[in-house]
């Protein structure tokens, strides 16, 4: 995986970098938003890590201009700028995340797996938890080697949790990734699919935290 | 001194019944000479009048004239036998045992009352003619008199006091005002009292009061200025420590235990950080401009996803109750920082494997929102004072090395505060712990 870091605190780079090699991610640094454009241009990384604070131009600039090069680079924001306000433009100006600083490292990393786990099942078309397999081309799941069953939205629900294997899905955010604005969604129906799905599936494979949601742990 | 309102009547009032007295009693006794001078006046034109009409009188034809029983007059000759009388004096009120009589006039007593009599001496026909009249009379007369014109100034008084009153009012209607404004004033509310037509007195008292809050303001902003700024630029700084620690870790030649300390200092630094600017963000002037319908229940949701790493590190069972939509008026951002708080709290102080409970749900009231726990609990005498700023429960020697820095529930205080909620700590029955409920009100905020 290469990773292009736009960081201008040499300090925070070097040590980000440091932590990046060591979870055997290959990273390239650059400190200057119009650097990061051309190199951008030239040759696409797999993920961007963006410092919303940069000397020359504002990091909302440059994920604007990202946007216009790739649709679907994956681009997480990392910013001491934290209202809901800059996280809410973040998002809409096309972030794929947003960690605020000072940020865990653990949760980072873990946000770039989600990306290598969504980017590996949209382009190599597999993705593998413990002993269930899913392969985004052939909509095929399968369980220790054999193939199961699923309907279009079950599919959908489990990719989403193993995609975000290791965080919480709340029903809310599985709702929005399975129907689209004004479709009407009965209050029970992320349940009912779950339901389905758990029979298919090893036991706690989908694991219930009452009240808000599901979740897959990572293996 | 009470009131100035009260204080102005009183003695206005006081001073204007004692001048009013002063000049009634004086008038009194004027008013009563005068009428006593007017009475004689009138006796003695009654005994000339009498000495004309009855010029033709001999002793022998001595004749009786009715009259009231208040006057009485009698016609003497000159040895003192009557010539005339009033039929209510009967005996000659003039005698040879008397002093030597002159003409004038005299008190004297007779027939049971007092009266006042004018004698005079007709020398031409040799006789005397006597006029009376019942002294008491004359004063119950002659006072009706006085009494008539003093009472309407007597009345005159409460309808004073009562115009008083009003006059006071109105003239100590803009110290009111001022009042009035001052008081209503929320405690954070740190803009200028603004007055049309300040009076004279009240200027500098209203500038002074003006600059002075003006000058609080300024400090207040400066104070939250230097906070939130100095907290900023310490967000890159402790990054850059945060990675550079978790690089340390992933050495093998350096020991877990000697990066503990270090670890739980960072930790510390990063949530008093955290923790400040969270305090000072949710100023009531912000809070207020970006409020709108919140679904507590899905803010609830998210940030137990969000902070689930914490949880499952400590195997902790987390549930949400209730959990249909809970609409808040608030600030979005506020109302995260509040959840957040309590739950962090709540998995922090509850041992591994403990059970943290969440409710939202409606009441008559509003939404409530519960967060339970079986952890330690707070003793209930900490109950106050768990809201102020850097308290912790047992102060430092907190037990087992819990991070924290005392600023959380003081900024949920504040959040509640400002969202005219209700939050009350209790003990837990269902599961042993700390319970924290939170009573938002139907239209909170607006």
């Amino acid at each position: 995986m290469q990773v292009l870091l736009i960081e201008d605190d040499i300090a925070l780079a070097e040590a980000l970098m440091q932590s990046l090699k060591y979870e055997g991610f290959a990273v390239n640094h650059l400190t200057q938003g119009k650097q990061a454009i051309t190199s951008i241009k030239t040759e696409l990384p797999d993920i961007v890590i963006l410092d919303l604070g940069l000397p020359d131009i504002d990091g909302t600039e440059v994920l604007k201009l990202i946007r216009q090069e790739s649709a679907d680079l994956p681009v997480l924001v990392l910013t001491a700028r934290i209202t809901l306000e800059d996280k809410v433009n973040g998002l809409d100006l096309g972030a794929d995340d947003y960690l605020a600083k000072p940020f865990e490292v653990a949760e980072l990393m873990a946000r770039l797996r989600v990306f290598e786990r969504r980017a590996s099942s949209s382009k190599h078309s597999g993705l593998s938890i413990g002993n269930v397999r899913i392969d985004s081309a052939s909509h095929q799941v399968s369980v220790t080697g054999e193939n199961i069953d699923l309907s279009r939205r079950e599919f959908m629900l489990l990719k989403a949790l193993m995609e975000n294997a290791g965080r919480v899905q709340t029903r809310y955010s599985l709702e929005s990734k399975l129907y689209s604005w004004g479709e009407e969604v009965a209050s029970n129906t992320i349940e009912v699919h779950i339901h389905h799905l758990r029979k298919k599936l090893p036991d706690n494979f989908i694991q219930t935290i009452r009240g808000i949601g599901y979740i897959v742990q990572s293996a | 001194m009470k009131s100035i309102r009260t204080y102005l009547l009183l003695a206005l009032i006081a001073i204007i019944t004692l001048v009013t007295f002063l000049s009634l009693l004086q008038g009194y006794q004027a008013s009563i000479a005068k009428a006593q001078q007017l009475f004689d006046d009138r006796l003695q034109s009654m005994a000339a009048m009498i000495s004309n009409a009855n010029q033709d009188l001999h002793p022998h034809n001595a004749g009786t004239e009715k009259l009231s029983s208040t006057v009485f007059f009698q016609i003497l000759a000159d040895d003192f036998s009557l010539l005339a009388r009033s039929n209510n004096a009967t005996t000659p009120l003039l005698s040879v045992d008397n002093d030597p009589v002159i003409s004038g006039f005299k008190d004297i007593n007779f027939s049971g009352y007092r009266w006042r009599v004018y004698i005079l001496k007709d020398d031409i026909l040799n006789r005397w003619i006597i006029t009376g009249e019942r002294s008491d009379i004359r004063y119950i007369l002659a006072e009706n008199v006085v009494t008539e014109s003093i009472i309407p100034i007597v009345l005159a008084i409460p309808i004073a006091a009562f115009i008083i009153w009003i006059a006071i009012g109105v003239g100590l209607k803009p110290l009111r005002e001022l009042t009035g404004q001052l008081r209503n004033k929320q405690a954070d509310d740190l803009s200028p009292v603004l007055m049309n037509n300040t009076p004279e007195e009240l200027t500098t008292l209203v500038a002074t009061t003006n600059a002075l809050l003006q000058r609080l303001n300024d400090a207040f902003v400066r104070e939250q200025q230097f906070a939130a700024d100095a907290a900023h630029e310490l967000r890159t700084p402790i990054s850059i420590l945060k990675v550079q620690l978790h690089n340390l870790q992933n050495n093998e030649h350096i020991s877990e235990a000697a990066l503990l300390p270090l670890a739980s200092g960072i930790e510390r630094m990063g949530l008093v950080i955290e923790q400040i600017l969270s305090l000072y963000r949710h100023s009531p002037e912000q809070a207020l401009v970006k409020q709108s319908d919140i679904d507590l229940s899905a803010i609830v949701q998210s940030i137990i996803a969000k902070d689930y790493d914490q949880i499952a590190t400590k195997q902790q069972k987390i549930s949400l109750s209730g959990g249909e939509k809970c609409l808040v008026a608030g600030n979005q951002f506020a109302l995260e920082t509040l959840v957040q708080n309590l739950i962090s709290n709540a998995s922090k102080y509850t041992p591994n494997q403990g059970e943290i409970q969440v409710t939202s749900k409606h009441i008559t009231s509003g939404i409530r929102l519960i967060i339970e726990d079986s952890g330690p609990g707070i003793p209930k005498e900490a109950y106050e004072r768990v809201f102020e700023r850097f308290y912790r429960v047992d102060g430092d020697r907190h037990d087992s090395g819990i991070l924290g820095c005392g600023l959380g529930l003081a900024i949920v205080k504040h959040i509640v505060n400002l969202h005219r909620a209700k939050i009350t700590l209790n003990h837990s029955t269902q599961l042993g712990g700390l319970k924290v409920v939170i009573d938002f009100p139907k239209n909170s905020m607006r």
